[in-house]
């Protein structure tokens, strides 16, 4: 381990100053030397991504490429077609409420968990314990996740046995299938498929947070909540606007866990975007289609992207 | 690993939270023993609740593994079954090919999260600590290629695989699955990083060591929580995923463990007990994992050598 | 930098040792993309393909095997790209759309070549007057009844026309304790259900969703059928969870004895028998109106054959296709499957052993093979798009009669 060899102490009080350019072959290879810690990341994302988004985005303005031998050009007709289609409105929505709530839900879950977990008041073989408990969500693939609700949310499954047993419900719930609990019932699937990834990232970014901010509340004679809303939070926002970012962006790609187990349905209660383009491409075979859907989320996506890197920027 | 603190150095606070350890020296009064207990109850009473949360369908999942296909959908459900059988996982762990999957999820996945690692550290120490023209314009296609649904990008990327000759081929999968796991790991270092001062860097080079080192020798070693929760993400994207590890691979002895899994789900029924012992036994090791590495999130480890 | 690009770069290539291609000298290997394989009892296919390796020398089979559910990604991917597997199986489903793409190949050129003589296939899916597949094995959907709950609701015999069906299905739901009389699976992302457990009424009654090969969904069979269906759903004798149930969900309610009553394929008898030795059923044709007295249709699912656009070896390839709806081989094949072979002439091993299937042999016989979407172009995306505008009928929001004229305007985009 590299801290093994950690550098003697330094001083860190003396601002540093900024090193006068000699030259220009140095002021040069300061230039680039970002470019040269980024390169390798940039060679495989280029050949491996935007050569197929690009690709993408020129089916997008072809007349139906793959399953016509010879695509024309048609400009942006399939935009047009795309966005003004009242199911693409449907999913619209439904993707805004799935992602939203899901979102909202990982972050509150996942920052609750971790503050437990962090906890001092329990004993560290009893944390140990539960946060084994609490990342078990993570460790399924997708399909296993649709399959293991499907089977617990069966009208007939154990989830509708104990709410009858507890006295909650007195006849058999149809969660998936029945068009007015189904979104919410992806969206709790989702949610508890989801929260680990903030809880284990927030886990490792209280670790970070040095004792003495709290030290100097408590001396102020800051209580629990304040300590909370202004040392805890501050310093864990940098993780936690990255995370949100992610999780908003991976949240509208779901695709697996909603066609799994609803397919969209009951009727189009849980239409979305992941689902609208998969049929397009795959039950239509309109892949030109499916393309220009995939850019118009690509686009919103940049947007998100612009904000994010703006806030970085201000930070800065 | 014990970390000689040399400069009476503060520490980190192993607790973080709001519920910190709020017990000084002299003001151990008797309410302020039984508010602690209390405050302790409502922690453990929250922690029971969030676990029934998590945990009950995985138990759920395991006591039905060990369930015939029939009693799976019984109703009222039964907790233990009669006929209690561990005839899925010795069908599983017998067949060559299923272990094969097994095997090929882990090298792909260890491979991913090494690459993605090594490169993601210096992509974000590169966004973290300098300004540079294109730094916006690269950070919004990093953040927004993983934008693109996957689905759509399946035929362009198949027809890729192909031409550059890694269709069916382990690096095939790894590098598809490092373009899925940077963008992330790279945004999530580029966090942990901004949340250390740029003081510590500043006062290394100040030493005459170059950038390297100071990403080296203090940021590094000084995000390893960040990095093992990133690590293990970044592995369990790649154990996970699905769409692409069908597409681009072919025999048998290419595929994964997800592939594995959704054979079980055939054309006319499915086996159930198979499937769900299939994913108990590869969640086994990577919670072995977790609990390796698990000692990187209750601090201590980072806390103390360079500290402010 | 360089370096660590490097060692990246020789670290993957270190991994991917075993991926040469099994070429050897002189012999020509055929790629075999099904799901059949998973299907079968472990091995029999490999050792099908033994025989024919042996019968043929200097071909070679290689069987890649893939989950059904995601068969067709792979098949479109692999056609887009060109690395298709040159013998692939087909749903019927399918076909207009691959043809369409051009991914498969015209099978009428290859048995001309072949000078083969197709009288003894019993059926093949043509597109424009070429046949693009050809049905290995079938898989027909009776109806399938729990002997137990028929007898104690009081019906003595599997109900055979619509009346009787609706008064076994109340009297089995009356029974309580969380029976229903009949499972109607309708999940959009499997849509299946619709060809197999709604259109299904339809040709039992010897009716048709299409006029001229145009979609007809407003005539008085299908309407008289939907709103069949939608009778005993209001009744309440169709089992909980309808809208997102699949084909093997089905099969499990069935099985735990909670819906006495499914239309479903002879595939599932064995599974049932398998799952729960102690439940007791029969099978009987899918009841009809209650005034017909024609030819029934039974509906069908195949496990289809065909030969891809870019395949080198295509006379190889329809060797093997040869080989499998050989009468013999198809016999095998059809009994492993506890299917209904495509060749006219064999006769699988459970009918004369078995005396279920001699039974369903007898209702396939007696009536039709019917599978009106086999061939229809998106056809999957028809059912889905039938069974949306179904469930919103069902559901309350529009009528019967407003479902399929809104499913008909769908489908007529479509074609």
């Amino acid at each position: 381990m590299s801290r093994l060899n950690a550098p003697p102490p330094v001083t860190v009080e003396a601002p540093a100053p900024t090193v006068p350019p000699r030259g220009r072959r140095r002021r040069l290879r300061r230039h680039l030397t970002p470019y040269l810690y980024l390169a390798p990341t940039l060679a495989l994302m280029v050949l491996l991504m935007v050569v197929p988004i690009i690709m993408v985005v020129g089916y997008s303005v072809m007349d139906n490429v793959i399953t016509n031998q010879n695509p024309q050009p048609v400009g942006l007709e399939n935009y047009v077609e795309v966005v003004t289609d009242p199911v693409f409105h449907t999913a619209v929505r439904n993707t805004i409420y799935f992602t939203v709530v899901s979102v909202a839900a990982h972050l509150v879950l996942g920052l609750a968990f971790a503050l437990m977990l962090n906890s001092g008041l329990v004993s560290g073989r009893i944390r140990a314990v539960f946060r084994m408990i609490y990342v078990l969500p993570w460790l399924f693939t997708v399909a296993i996740i649709a399959v293991l609700w499907r089977l617990l949310l069966n009208p007939n499954g154990v989830i509708n046995y104990l709410l009858d047993v507890a006295g909650f419900i007195d006849s058999k719930v149809e969660w998936l299938a029945n068009p007015d609990t189904a979104l919410h019932a992806i969206t709790f699937i989702n949610i508890w498929a989801g929260y680990p990834f903030f809880m284990v990232s927030l886990l490792a970014g209280l670790q970070g947070i040095p004792k003495n901010l709290y030290e100097a509340a408590r001396v102020d004679g800051a209580g629990a909540a304040h300590q909370f809303w202004h040392v805890t939070i501050p310093q864990l926002k940098p993780i936690i606007i990255s995370m949100v970012l992610l999780d908003f962006i991976w949240t509208t790609q779901q695709f697996a866990l909603i066609w799994m187990t609803t397919g969209g349905g009951p009727i189009n209660v849980t239409e979305m975007l992941s689902t609208f383009t998969y049929k397009l491409a795959f039950s239509r075979y309109e892949f030109s289609l499916a393309s220009a859907s995939a850019v118009v989320v690509l686009a919103l996506s940049m947007i998100l992207a612009f904000f994010y890197v703006r806030h970085q920027k201000a930070r800065d | 690993m014990n970390q000689s603190n040399t400069r009476g150095s503060v520490g980190r606070d192993v607790t973080g939270g709001s519920v910190g350890r709020d017990v000084t020296a002299g003001s151990v009064g008797r309410d302020v023993i039984t508010r602690r207990g209390l405050k302790r109850a409502g922690v453990i009473l929250g922690l029971m609740f969030g676990a029934a949360f998590a945990g009950f369908p995985v138990v759920w999942m395991a006591l039905s593994s060990v369930k015939s296909n029939t009693e799976i959908f019984e109703f009222p459900p039964r907790i233990i079954t009669e006929n209690f059988s561990f005839d899925a996982y010795a069908t599983i762990l017998t067949d060559p090919v299923k272990l094969r999957f097994f095997f090929n999820s882990y090298v792909v996945g260890l491979s991913v999260t090494v690459l993605t690692l090594i490169l993601a550290v210096f992509a974000a120490y590169a966004f973290s600590r300098y300004d540079f023209p294109l730094k916006r314009l690269l950070n919004v296609v990093v953040i927004s290629v993983q934008a693109l649904p996957p689905i759509t990008l399946l035929i362009p990327y198949f027809g890729l695989m192909v031409t550059l000759g890694l269709y069916n081929t382990y690096p095939g999968l790894i590098f598809t699955y490092m373009v899925f796991t940077l963008p992330y790991a790279i945004i999530m270092m580029t966090g942990y990083f901004n949340t250390l001062p740029r003081e510590l860097d500043e006062a290394v080079k100040v030493d005459g060591a170059g950038p390297f080192s100071a990403l080296w020798r203090i940021l590094v070693p000084l995000s390893v929580p960040g990095l093992v929760s990133v690590g293990l993400y970044t592995f369990m994207i790649a154990w996970n995923e699905f769409l692409f590890a069908l597409t681009l691979t072919r025999t048998q002895d290419m595929r994964t463990v997800p592939i594995g899994i959704q054979l079980l789900m055939g054309q006319h029924s499915y086996e159930w007990n198979e499937m769900l012992a299939m994913s108990v036994l590869g969640c086994i090791p990577i919670l072995a994992l977790f609990l390796f590495f698990q000692r990187y999130f209750i601090g201590g480890m980072t806390a103390g050598a360079v500290k402010i | 930098m360089v370096l660590v690009g490097a060692s990246a770069l020789a670290l993957t290539a270190a991994c991917g040792g075993d991926t040469d291609e099994s070429a050897a000298g002189g012999t020509v290997t055929l790629e075999f993309a099904q799901w059949w394989e998973p299907e079968l009892p472990e091995g029999s296919l490999r050792a099908l393909m033994d025989e024919f390796e042996e019968q043929n020398p200097g071909i070679t089979v290689e069987l890649l095997s893939g989950p059904y559910a995601s068969t067709k990604e792979q098949v479109v991917a692999g056609a887009a790209a060109g690395t298709m597997s040159d013998v692939v199986g087909l749903d019927g489903a399918w076909v207009n759309d691959f043809s369409r793409q051009g991914s498969i190949t015209s099978l009428t050129d290859l048995m001309a070549e072949a000078g083969y003589d197709d009288g003894e296939l019993a059926s093949q899916i043509q597109i424009d007057g070429a046949t693009y597949m050809i049905p290995v094995v079938n898989f027909v959907y009776p109806l399938i009844t729990n002997d137990a709950l028929l007898t104690e609701a009081g019906v003595d015999a599997p109900p055979a026309n619509r009346t009787e069906f609706a008064d076994a299905a109340q009297a089995i739901t009356d029974l309580g304790d969380d029976v229903s009389g009949w499972a109607l699976p309708l999940s959009l992302e499997a849509p299946n259900g619709v060809q197999n457990d709604v259109m299904s009424w339809v040709w039992a009654s010897g009716g048709s969703m299409l006029a001229d090969g145009q979609p007809d969904l407003t005539n008085a069979q299908v309407t008289g059928a939907a709103e069949y269906i939608q009778q005993l759903w209001d009744a309440g004798v169709v089992a909980p969870g309808a809208f997102t149930m699949k084909e093997q969900d089905k099969v499990e309610e069935f099985t735990n004895g909670r819906v006495g009553m499914m239309i479903s394929s002879l595939a599932h008898v064995n599974t049932i028998r398998e799952s729960n030795p102690d439940l007791e059923f029969s099978i009987a044709a899918i009841p009809a109106e209650d005034s017909y007295d024609g030819e029934r249709g039974i509906p069908y699912a195949s496990w289809g054959i065909g030969v891809a656009e870019n395949s080198e070896h295509k006379a190889e390839a329809w060797k093997l296709v040869e080989f499998l709806m050989s009468e013999e081989v198809n016999s095998e094949l059809s009994s492993l499957a506890n299917a209904f072979p495509g060749n006219t002439s064999s006769v699988p091993d459970f009918v004369a052993d078995d005396e279920m299937f001699a039974t369903a042999f007898e209702i396939y016989q007696s009536g039709y093979p019917a599978n009106e979407f086999t061939g229809l172009p998106v056809a999957e995306e028809l059912m889905r798009m039938f069974g949306e505008e179904f469930q919103r009928a069902l559901d309350g929001d529009q009528s019967v009669a407003e479902a399929l004229d809104a499913a008909q305007q769908r489908w007529l985009s479509e074609f």
